[in-house]
């Protein structure tokens, strides 16, 4: 459903992402982790077309990002980072829009964002302008704008950040189900328990390079092979093997 | 000073960053402040001859620069306190540090003088400097001078910080500061519209200075003597030794006054501070008139193009919910009035050979001038277009939809208003002048490829030099692409103006006198026509495709 074909950014000499070459299936949940400016966003903003890749391209859903990108990005849902929305527009509004974008009739717009306001539990402020929503908020109606044309992808970067609790047990949730009904997921997190718990496969990224790829079981394997894994029987927690993998392609 | 520090690193990184830029602006500034200096210098000689009046003359102008000198900086303080104190991001920050409500105001309370008087100040200067030239002022007047404006810049923004508080803590400050908006915006267009009625252009003859003169000695002769500006005055006018005054006690008014004022600001600053923060919080929610808008709107563009509408209505609903947009619209209706005024008293009426040729400079230039206008509207609503996306520039990207719907879209938003704006100019104005039909047509043609060209330009620099992280349409029309962008306009609307105004002069004669134009002007004027049609088109599609480029390289 999401294939990296040779995905490169470079900066002058500096190469942000180097050359990423690997596939993700339908309806699987994709973790994608790494430090704080492994790549991670650029990668992902390459996805949804918002940056020019230096060489390679990405498809979603066989569509390339870069020969087809309205084609591509009608399959994906995309939350960024942190969740710029207009100021000016109400909830409502803004969810009607959105989905006008993606060739919803007014009267479908209109129903699908009510019922998304009520699963994100925002109904009571779908008519006040985004400009007075806390950062939460604005958080969960960014991922409802992402969901409101039922994509095929779902393409989430750091979506735990600013949720309270309640509400990062109803996206854990969501996700599980989006999942179950097919829908790709590619998660980009720093959350390593989330990860942990909702992945079906993980891509370590590093420097731009990808440096782990696989199922959790998979990563545990590899990072017990290295000396400095010790777990006494037990299986190792994601955040060891992820510290483990790193430290271990640093040396 | 710790609290400052940010926003002077900020403005020391941004010179660093772009050193041109900076320079660019100093010396459009320099020759701005240049020319008001010669203005002031040209009154006051002229007062300064009229003899035993030039004193009482020059003392009521100014008393009366003085007294809009401190209102300007009353408005422009307190709407800067509003945001310096109440809603900028980094307050909650502050209030998260060590940092007591009285460092907090003092912190602010620079900041915001800053803020809100540099520009008056550093403006208002040549009027002063123009007095001690005119008045050949020893030091000690430009001692005092400085001295008076130091103290006098203080008490407005002491007020301006009294007067936001209390505002806040009976308003939700947003509302406020929305009502502050639109508000001043009224005030200038409405000050423009007196300052015209003045009728200044006469006071390039002595016999219009006089007119002026006669306004001045209407002005209230001395000034409240509890006023800080009579007290300002007074300095002033010792120091320029027009009239013998006790400066030293009126400087020590203003000085204790001044420390007055701020220790009032600081004591209520201090004991109020959280409260009205707090309130300052409020949010606000879509009233009922802003939802039947946004209903009106999507009704209002139904049978457009679904992708088109959606646009539209999305960019017209931000746009008529922002209120320093209405500010802006309530200066530019001011500012057409005054146009179209302004040729109503052209003096073209006598019959003399010399207004028959004033009336055919006045036909060619209006074609110039009325574009001028549009394009000083474009600078302000169609260039700041792509910056005014701000962030959320993220939800249009990721949309199924390709950058050229996005560019359409905009170009059709600033080109149908524009285009109905530049034309219902030239033809109220072409009336005034008596210009025949046939030729106002012809104008209103050639403003079809001009305005879209000025639309495309505008968007192609406004997507060249975005401001995505300013929310403040006004603010963005002032960066250094949008003088790129008027300058470029003005070269374009020249070089048309230039292609057009023979086969235009020749058509008015011929239609003046009614002889038929011979077949060489024929072909001179349908070959200058098509120049100026081909540059626009060559302009429209470079400027097309170059905002297309910047619009895919917009940082996200």
């Amino acid at each position: 459903m999401i294939r990296f074909e040779g995905l490169q950014k470079t900066y002058g000499d500096v190469a942000a992402v180097g050359g990423l070459d690997f596939a993700v299936e339908a309806g699987c949940v994709f973790g994608f982790l790494g430090r704080n400016g492994a790549g991670k966003t650029t990668t992902i903003r390459m996805m949804m077309g918002l940056l020019e890749p230096s060489a390679g391209t990405v498809r979603l859903g066989g569509h390339d990002i870069r020969t087809a990108p309205e084609a591509a990005k009608s399959l994906a849902g995309y939350l960024p980072d942190r969740p710029y929305l207009y100021e000016k527009l109400t909830g409502l509004e803004l969810l009607r829009f959105v989905g006008g974008l993606h060739g919803l009739g007014r009267a479908e717009a209109a129903a699908r964002g009510a019922a998304l306001l009520a699963a994100f539990r925002l109904e009571s402020r779908g008519g006040a302008l985004i400009e007075t929503y806390s950062h939460g908020m604005k958080q969960r109606l960014a991922l409802a704008a992402a969901l409101i044309h039922r994509p095929r992808i779902l393409i989430l970067d750091e979506p735990m950040v600013g949720l309270d609790p309640e509400g990062a047990v109803e996206l854990r949730t969501l996700l599980r189900r989006l999942a179950a009904d097919g829908v790709t997921i590619f998660l980009s997190t720093h959350s390593l328990p989330v990860a942990e718990e909702l992945c079906h496969r993980i891509g370590i990224i590093d420097r731009g390079r990808l440096v782990a790829l696989g199922t959790l079981a998979e990563l545990r394997a590899r990072a017990a092979s290295g000396e400095r894994v010790t777990v006494d029987g037990q299986h190792p927690s994601l955040e060891r093997v992820f510290l483990d993998i790193l430290e271990a392609d640093a040396a | 000073m710790t609290l400052v520090t940010p926003r002077l690193w900020a403005t020391r990184n941004a010179l660093h960053r772009h050193p041109g830029r900076a320079g660019a602006l100093l010396a459009l500034a320099a020759a701005f402040w240049g020319a008001c200096l010669a203005t002031v210098v040209r009154i006051l000689r002229y007062f300064h001859d009229v003899g035993e009046f030039g004193p009482l003359l020059t003392q009521r102008l100014l008393l009366l620069v003085l007294v809009s000198f401190f209102v300007v900086l009353l408005i422009s303080n307190t709407v800067t306190a509003l945001t310096t104190f109440y809603l900028a991001d980094d307050v909650s920050l502050l209030l998260g540090l060590p940092v007591s409500h009285r460092r907090l105001h003092r912190g602010r309370f620079v900041e915001t003088l800053v803020a809100a008087s540099w520009m008056a100040v550093v403006f208002g200067l040549p009027v002063f400097l123009g007095y001690g030239l005119v008045y050949q002022a020893g030091a000690s007047y430009y001692a005092a001078t400085l001295a008076v404006l130091a103290l006098l810049v203080v008490m407005p923004t002491a007020l301006g910080v009294l007067v936001s508080t209390g505002l806040v803590l009976v308003f939700p400050a947003h509302r406020t500061r929305d009502a502050m908006f639109v508000g001043v915006g009224l005030l200038v267009a409405v000050t423009v519209g007196v300052v015209r009625m003045l009728q200044p252009e006469q006071l390039g003859d002595d016999s219009g200075l006089v007119g002026f003169a006669g306004f001045l000695a209407s002005f209230e002769a001395t000034g409240s003597p509890y006023l800080p500006t009579t007290w300002a005055a007074d300095v002033l006018l010792a120091g320029l030794g027009v009239r013998a005054g006790d400066a030293l006690f009126h400087l020590g008014m203003l000085a204790s006054t001044a420390a007055m004022l701020y220790c009032v600001s600081a004591t209520v600053v201090e004991r109020l501070y959280l409260r009205a923060w707090t309130r300052a919080q409020t949010g606000r929610v879509a009233r009922g008139g802003e939802r039947s808008l946004a209903t009106w709107l999507e009704g209002l563009a139904r049978p457009l193009p679904r992708l088109r509408r959606l646009l539209l209505v999305k960019d017209l609903t931000v746009f008529l919910r922002d209120p320093s947009q209405w500010s802006q619209l309530l200066l530019l209706a001011a500012l057409i009035a005054l146009y179209v005024y302004n040729f109503s008293v052209l003096p073209l009426d006598d019959g003399t050979p010399l207004s028959l040729a004033m009336r055919e400079l006045a036909v060619v230039l209006n074609l110039g001038l009325a574009t001028f206008v549009t394009t000083a509207i474009a600078v302000r609503f169609v260039y700041p277009m792509v910056s005014l996306e701000g962030r959320a520039w993220v939800v249009l990207r990721t949309a199924p939809i390709s950058l050229e719907q996005i560019w359409w879209s905009k170009f059709w938003i600033g080109y149908v208003p524009l285009l109905g704006f530049a034309a219902l100019l030239i033809a109220a104005t072409n009336g005034y002048l008596g210009v025949p039909a046939g030729l106002t047509a012809s104008f209103l043609v050639t403003l079809v490829p001009l305005v879209a060209a000025l639309v495309s330009l505008g968007l192609s620099f406004g997507a060249a030099h975005p401001r995505l992280d300013v929310p403040n349409a006004a603010q963005i029309a002032t960066g250094f692409g949008a003088i790129v962008y008027m300058v470029t306009s003005l070269l374009l609307i020249a070089v048309v103006i230039t292609l057009e105004a023979w086969p235009t002069w020749r058509l008015l004669r011929a239609a003046r006198t009614g002889h038929a134009l011979a077949a060489p002007e024929v072909a001179g004027v349908v070959a200058l026509y098509g120049a100026a049609l081909t540059v626009l088109v060559v302009v429209f599609v470079a400027a097309r495709r170059s905002g297309l480029h910047a619009l895919a390289r917009l940082p996200l």
